[in-house]
């Protein structure tokens, strides 16, 4: 994938790209918000990572004049400001993510790639098929290779997410954002409880295993490899 | 502060303003009324006249002309000093009788100065000029009689002026002169506030004047500042000394790292442990700051009506397994649909959060936690109750303060942030907590104010 990264500070510019770049993406580097906003416009890119606080022009400006320039990549950024209401200002500018640092790597790539492959805004599916699972949304009825599941509303819905980004990985704080509508770090293991209710009953009765905790990051739904 | 200066206060501007506007006001009516009591006196002043002239032509009967001349006659002996003046001319031109030349009056109206008459009187006359059967009758009157009220009349308006341009400066500098003072006040006030002294308040007088409400809402708005500055203050302390001793011990773990590197050891651990280290410091400076925008109130613009019962039955949903996988039970008893209040989703949801995950986090194996909600004309009562150890009464007052920690809990992890951030939220929110002891247990009520729909 390409990736624009427009950040001033050397050093996380420096360890985000080389990140990336493990990662097998290709990474531009930019530190001027005004260089950036050009850029942006003028060449293709698949994600835009734009810090918040740019010399030149700032993070909320780069993002509100791309997306009137009708620039439509996805877009993800990033703040020092642990503000409040700066996620909301962030995503109303038009971004479709936010990451306050200090961040974890795998957490930046984690949404990096979950925004890249984001599917074109089309009518949801309402039946989703992993491996031999299948969700019907409109009955709201889960089956594992024939087998009715009974889940619970929450559960449906965390369920609902890892199969709708199948074989990508949603870390802690993406699924506590996209299940439980948490913008904060709960001091409760409410993630890895539901997880692991969730495995019971997906995947304990069965031979495959496809719901996968991946080390340090997060968790990703998928028929075996 | 810059000088007082009264000439340059807006109040005084605004009395002199007044006063001049009064003074030409009372100039103009003056003159209209000196005008119309002039003409007034002149239209007397005719009127004697064609009444005189009057009288005496109806002393002509019957052609016979003496009885006219005795009449103007005697008219003459009674105006001595000849403030009026008579003349009678037969149609020939010649003078019968008169105390002044004849100088040929035009038929009518005339006015004509005293001297070009001969007379000792140089003020202007008003002549009457009409025919009697051929002979040409003459009255005149002077303006000395007229003149003398006038002036009079000039010279009480003018002393009238003086006086009415000396109570309106007056009366203006003196009002000028009190909104200047009270004025004063609120600048010396706001002088100490430059000074840094943010507790100074404007003295309120109690008329509940325009000044009084001005005040009133500066006070307000200073009482508001002092609170973020002194929350901003408090911040700044809980920082500095709550990470410091973090800083230390992340600083100490990476010179064990740097020594065992050195001596060819494994130093994943330390790095380990510095990694958790930073993270924990970044999540109290993170919390800090959010508790301080909260209480800044910075959150209220993006309020909203919402269903308190809706929040507390997910939060309920959610944390019911997590408590049951912890040995504890969660019940919930909530009017459905729940009571809607003025407020922000995401915050009173962390708010609860906080309590439920305390509770969880606090009580042992076996506890049963109870989260209501009960509503009556003038609140919402919320609450959040367990049957686990609770808090010692004495500890109920602190416990909200900022990275307080009662002694048993310093080693469990925390950093003593989440109930400040409870009470930073349910403050944002006009709700009050209630801590109570509920035998055996903790009780944490939270009140709000039923909004008006």
């Amino acid at each position: 994938m390409r990736i624009l990264l427009i950040e001033d500070d050397i050093k996380t510019a420096d360890f985000i790209a080389r990140g990336l770049r493990e990662a097998g993406h290709v990474c531009d580097v930019l530190p001027d918000g005004q260089d950036g906003l050009f850029h942006a416009i003028r060449e293709t890119y698949d994600v835009y990572v734009v810090d918040r606080m740019l010399p030149g022009l700032d993070g909320l400006s780069i993002v509100r004049s791309m997306r009137a320039a009708g620039v439509k990549t996805p877009t993800l950024f990033l703040s020092a400001i642990a503000g409040i209401d700066d996620r909301v200002e962030g995503l109303e500018a038009g971004a479709d993510d936010y990451l306050v640092k200090p961040f974890a790597f795998s957490e930046l790539l984690a949404r990096v790639n979950a925004l890249a492959r984001r599917p074109p805004a089309v009518a949801e599916k309402t039946v989703l098929q992993v491996a031999d699972l299948t969700m019907d949304m409109m009955k709201r009825r889960v089956t594992r290779a024939g087998v009715e599941i009974e889940l619970q509303p929450r559960e449906f819905t965390l369920l609902e997410v890892l199969a709708r980004n199948e074989g990508r990985v949603l870390t802690r704080t993406m699924l506590l954002e996209r299940v439980w509508d948490f913008h904060f770090d709960p001091k409760t293991s409410v993630v890895e409880t539901h997880i692991s209710r969730l495995r019971g009953k997906i995947d304990k009765p069965f031979d495959v295993q496809l719901l996968h905790t991946i080390r340090n990051t997060g968790y990703s739904l998928h028929a075996p490899r | 502060m810059r000088r007082d200066n009264i000439l340059r206060s807006s109040s005084f501007r605004l009395a002199l303003i007044f006063s001049l506007m009064f003074i030409s006001a009372f100039i103009v009516t003056g003159m209209i009324v000196y005008q119309l009591v002039r003409w007034e006196l002149q239209q007397r002043q005719d009127q004697t006249i064609q009444e005189t002239f009057a009288v005496i032509a109806a002393a002509y009967g019957d052609q016979d002309i003496t009885d006219l001349l005795d009449t103007v006659q005697t008219y003459i002996k009674a105006a001595g000093d000849r403030q009026r003046v008579f003349s009678l001319v037969d149609p020939s031109g010649k003078v019968l009788a008169g105390n002044i030349p004849d100088l040929k009056f035009p038929e009518g109206w005339s006015s004509i100065d005293g001297d070009e008459m001969q007379l000792p009187d140089d003020r202007q006359y008003r002549i009457f000029s009409g025919a009697v059967d051929g002979n040409r009758l003459t009255v005149g009157l002077s303006r000395r009689e007229t003149e003398n009220i006038e002036a009079i009349m000039l010279q009480s308006f003018g002393w009238a002026s003086i006086i009415v341009l000396l109570l309106a400066v007056s009366g203006g500098g003196l009002i000028a002169l009190r909104v200047q003072r009270r004025f004063g006040a609120v600048r010396s006030t706001m002088e100490h506030v430059a000074r840094g002294n943010l507790n100074a308040r404007i003295p309120i007088v109690g008329r509940g004047d325009d000044v009084d409400l001005l005040s009133h809402d500066i006070n307000d708005a200073l009482a508001r500042l002092a609170a973020t500055v002194e929350g901003m203050r408090q911040v700044s302390a809980d920082i500095a000394h709550d990470l410091k001793s973090p800083l230390n011990r992340l600083k100490m773990t990476v010179n064990e790292a740097l020594a065992k590197q050195e001596s060819g050891q494994a130093v994943i651990t330390e790095l380990e442990a510095a990694s958790a280290e930073a993270d924990r410091i970044n999540e109290t400076f993170e919390a800090l700051l959010r508790i301080a925008q909260i209480e800044a109130g910075a959150r209220k613009s993006r309020f909203g009506k919402l269903d308190l019962g809706d929040i507390l039955q997910s939060l309920a949903d959610i944390y019911s397994s997590v408590a049951e996988d912890n040995g504890q039970r969660i019940q919930s008893s909530l009017d459905q649909p729940g009571e809607i209040i003025w407020g922000d989703r995401e915050l009173l949801t962390q708010m609860y959060a906080n309590l439920i995950e305390n509770a969880i986090r606090h009580c042992p194996t076996g506890t049963d936690i109870v989260i209501r909600s009960e509503a009556d004309a003038e609140m919402i009562t919320t609450w959040v109750e367990d049957n686990g150890p609770g808090i010692p009464e004495r500890e109920h007052g602190n416990v909200f303060r900022r990275l307080y920690r009662l002694e048993k809990s310093r080693t469990s992890p925390g950093n003593g942030l989440g109930l400040s951030l409870v009470k930073a939220i349910a403050d944002l929110h006009g709700a009050r907590i209630l801590m109570e002891n509920s035998e055996p247990g903790l009780r944490i009520k939270i009140v709000f104010p039923r909004i008006d729909q």
